[in-house]
């Protein structure tokens, strides 16, 4: 029991700290990767590379004077930032990021790294926590007493509710192929080769599933809840120092989960194809394996947010709602027939 | 320019039949402009006159304090045929003792602001005129002081004055109000503009600007010389400042008679054109940015960096290059350089036409802006909206081929139009015009004459002489009046800048639309406030102005957010 215990805090320890550890990696990247994009130098004074660059700013923000707005809703105002990261940071506890189901420690199973225990329902549990971030947004927008915090939580909370639906119906393409809510076993699912990943298989799904999840991430071309230039911050414009930086990483972390959702949902978990490894090998392997697919999305994420102009609101909710939600539909459909003519393992 | 001869004996003619004995007098103060004074009592009939029988474009209205000299005010509104190469300028005599004049927005909307600028700082009130508030002076400036009445002094500073501020237009039933400013992230400038919304949907706006006034006018005809205000008048504007110190010193050459040296005006058009180009790329980098797209603002901007050292080669200066002066330009433009500037365009010719591809088959550009902000033909020629912005909506005028001026004659540009009147249509304007100034500099860097840079002027300037000038800018085009005094400087120097028009289709142009299409429409115009705003009043350490110390700030920003106070 103890064991046990001491096991599962470990691995929230060493879980919830990679994940906070995206953070500043990610800032990074980002900051690095629209230079190089854009042609230009980036951070380039804080240590080599401008590495040290996220810590000078975690130490600025810490330093900055934390101001609340005189007429805002006091206890809404401070609940908002806490639900936004409280939320980033439980969802990633039911993902499996290695595969080596043999190995215990102390006599525990460690479970491919899972924190939670195999939640039965562990996919319905994402889902669930996910769509929550968006109360941290509408109540940010909400308590803040101002018209662009006002729309920005608008605006997110529609996109939220438009985009959440064709997600889950994108990811119900995934459970029926799979036959569980079990995501280790979405993950061996997909073992083997490279035609049995889910983004091959269903090709639709997948783009539905990533174009969503941009959308969940609120970030360009989408952030239209903050979007700079129309609405200056959004929903956090009344927001400073570390109740700013709250929001800030949850949408790091946010990406990070999504990411991390998406390698297990779509591109076969931490399973390479032709490599079957076992005991503690295995779990390194398949680990590192997860953390490389996930970092060529994070890196998408960048990517894209650098390379496409902002989409409009109403636009965003046609894409939505007409766009992927069909889509989505489309690939249930296929997901059936190929599932009645075997076609599908 | 004899051209516009016979259409002047037209004009006459026309003026003739439809005021009869309402005309003072008909002068012609250059083959090209036609100057017609007239009872203040005919003013709309010759007006209409010009509208319906003519064609006239409204250019903008002066108001002109005469008192020491001719005892009465004067207003004058400027018009353009452009068709005939013709400018007319009608001028309306009007009493000192309560001076007023029939309002001439009624039939051209367009003149709205002109009429309300004259009412604030000559004080001539117009009659009948639709919305006859306060447009640039302070909030708290004084009602009956007006700042350009000759007997002003330039450094007064009247009393801070109560209850003096405009009243914003009334909210309609239903919507409510969302402010974009004073201060905006967008803006680059402060301009505030009170966007009426019903959800997100924009159902009408109001402004208020002119919150950058520097006394540039009021200087130019108390304290600066002729051969002085050059460089005062392209300190107008940060981006495009050689087009108002090219257009006042072309006004007083016209007004003088002076005749510029064809190097001169070459050499005026190559700064001209380069100024465009680096102007335009300004200008797609912030569409690009209000979008959300900040790469192309990089990438526009990194190609423009080099014309702005190819200026600083060729005038000692990146922006302000202090190369103008009455009767030609200060720095000559030697082989060397010339062959720098070649040098130079071919990439930046090269990389503007990577840009346009990726900018003119990027679908999300075209979701964004296609069908947003539409400005309608007929209403853009109501408002007298200029450059791009009239362009796009199918105008065709562009100064430099109505007015040919500089070297343009020679150098002809292409006339870059579209019909569709939206924002896409704008971008589009633009990038064809960027790159028609690639090869405007290319042929007159190919033709540059030999001889003198500038003219020799060997004797004052004569008083009472009228000149207009319009130069095509970037964002339009820019009119500058000049009437002529004593003191070897201007009695009267007016400028319109391009955005002063453009702002005033605004209210059309966002009516209908979606909140986040506000900044891209505004953007659309490519808006520069301070030229809009050069103006006439106080200097920054007028009582107007309070300076607040940190400690004062600080506690503002934290009472910012108080109930009823603001957004």
């Amino acid at each position: 029991m103890w064991a046990e215990l001491a096991v599962t805090t470990a691995k929230v320890v060493v879980v919830a700290l990679a994940m906070v550890t995206t953070v500043p990696i990610m800032v990074w990247v980002e900051r690095r990767g629209a230079a190089f994009i854009q042609d230009r130098l980036g951070p380039n004074r804080v240590g080599p590379l401008g590495l040290f660059q996220p810590v000078i700013d975690v130490v600025k923000l810490i330093f900055k004077e934390d101001v609340t707005p005189a007429a805002a809703n006091k206890g809404l105002y401070y609940l908002a930032p806490l639900i936004s990261l409280g939320v980033a940071m439980v969802t990633f506890i039911v993902i499996p990021f290695g595969a080596g189901h043999d190995v215990s420690l102390f006599g525990v199973p460690l479970r491919g790294l899972i924190v939670a225990p195999d939640l039965n329902v562990g996919v319905l549990y994402l889902l669930a926590i996910g769509s929550l971030s968006v109360y941290g947004i509408v109540l940010a927008g909400w308590s803040s007493n101002n018209k662009y915090s006002l729309l920005g939580g608008l605006r997110s909370s529609a996109q939220l509710i438009s985009y959440e639906l064709a997600m889950t119906l994108a990811v119900l393409g995934v459970l029926m192929a799979t036959g569980s809510l079990h995501l280790s076993d979405v993950v061996a699912r997909q073992s083997g080769a490279v035609w049995h990943w889910n983004a091959v298989t269903q090709v639709i799904g997948f783009a539905v599933f990533l174009v969503a999840a941009f959308a969940e991430t609120n970030r360009l071309p989408f952030d239209l809840a903050e979007a700079e230039t129309e609405l200056v911050a959004g929903y956090h414009v009344e927001y400073s120092s570390m109740k700013f930086a709250c929001f800030f990483m949850a949408e790091y972390l946010n990406m990070a989960t999504a990411s991390a959702l998406t390698v297990t949902l779509f591109f076969g978990g931490g399973t390479l194809p032709g490599v079957t490894l076992t005991g503690w090998l295995g779990l390194f392997v398949s680990t590192a394996v997860f953390v490389a697919k996930m970092c060529f999305f994070l890196w998408l994420f960048v990517w894209v947010r650098w390379s496409l102009p902002r989409f409009r609101y109403d636009q965003l909710m046609q894409l939505g709602w007409k766009g992927l939600l069909p889509l989505a539909t489309l690939n249930l459909v296929w997901v059936g027939i190929a599932m009645t003519m075997g076609w599908l393992r | 320019m004899a051209k516009g001869n016979g259409d002047a004996e037209r004009v006459e003619e026309v003026l003739g039949e439809r005021l009869g004995r309402g005309i003072i007098a008909v002068g012609r103060p250059q083959p090209d402009t036609l100057l017609v004074t007239i009872e203040p009592g005919t003013v709309l009939a010759a007006t209409q006159a010009l509208l319906d029988d003519l064609g006239a474009r409204f250019l903008v209205s002066v108001g002109t304090d005469r008192r020491p000299i001719s005892g009465d005010f004067a207003v004058t509104h400027l018009f353009s045929l452009d068709q005939s190469h013709l400018y007319v300028v009608l001028e309306c005599p009007v009493a000192s003792e309560n001076p007023e004049i029939d309002s001439i927005t009624p039939l051209i909307p367009g003149a709205a602001w002109s009429e309300r600028e004259i009412r604030d700082v000559v004080g001539v009130s117009t009659r009948g005129h639709p919305d006859p508030r306060r447009l640039l002076l302070p909030d708290d400036w004084p009602e009956g002081v007006y700042p350009l009445r000759r007997d002003f002094p330039y450094n007064e500073r009247p009393p801070a004055a109560e209850g003096t501020r405009p009243a914003w237009v009334p909210t309609p039933e239903g919507a409510s109000v969302v402010t974009l400013g004073p201060f905006f992230p967008v803006l680059e400038e402060p301009s505030n503009w009170r966007l009426f919304v019903e959800g997100e949907t924009v159902v009408g706006c109001d402004y208020r600007g002119f919150y950058n006034h520097r006394g540039v006018e009021k200087l130019g005809d108390s304290v600066m010389t002729y051969n002085e205000i050059p460089y005062l008048a392209e300190r107008i504007c940060g981006i495009c400042g050689f087009i108002h110190s090219t257009c006042y010193c072309q006004a007083v050459e016209r007004a003088a008679g002076i005749e510029v040296p064809r190097r001169a005006r070459y050499i005026r058009t190559m700064m001209l054109e380069l100024e465009r180009i680096h102007s335009h790329l300004l200008w797609l980098g912030i569409a690009g940015h209000i979008l959300g797209f900040d790469t192309v603002l990089m990438q526009t901007w990194r190609i423009r960096e080099p014309v702005m050292w190819l200026a600083e080669v060729i005038t000692g200066n990146r922006k302000s290059y202090g190369m103008n002066t009455i009767g030609g330009v200060r720095r000559d433009v030697t082989e060397v350089t010339k062959a720098r500037i070649l040098e130079v365009l071919g990439p930046v010719e090269k990389e503007s036409l990577a840009v346009r591809d990726a900018v003119v088959g990027d679908t999300t550009l075209h979701m964004r802006t296609k069908n947003v902000g539409i400005l309608e033909n007929a209403w853009a020629r109501q408002v007298c909206v200029v450059g791009p912005p009239a362009r796009g909506s199918g105008v065709r005028i562009d100064a430099r081929i109505d007015h040919p001026y500089a070297a343009y004659d020679e150098v002809v540009p292409r006339l870059c139009a579209h019909d569709e009147g939206d924002i896409w249509a704008r971008v589009l304007v633009r990038i064809e015009e960027l790159l028609d100034s690639i090869r405007l500099v290319r042929e007159a860097a190919a033709g540059l004459p030999d001889g003198p840079i500038v003219a020799e002027i060997t004797e004052e300037i004569p008083s009472g002489r009228i000149g207009v000038s319009t130069v095509e800018a970037p964002r339009g085009e820019a009119v500058h009046y000049v009437l002529t005094g004593g003191d070897n400087r201007p009695w009267r120097w007016r400028v319109r800048a391009p955005t002063y028009p453009n702002l005033q289709a605004m209210p059309a142009m966002a009516a209908g639309g979606n909140i986040a299409d506000i900044p891209i429409t505004l953007g659309s115009l490519d808006p520069c406030f301070s030229c809009t705003e050069r103006m006439e009043t106080v200097d920054v350490r007028s009582r107007n102005v309070r300076v607040y110390s940190p400690a004062e700030l600080l506690a503002m920003s934290r009472r910012s957010g108080r109930p009823g106070g603001g957004s």
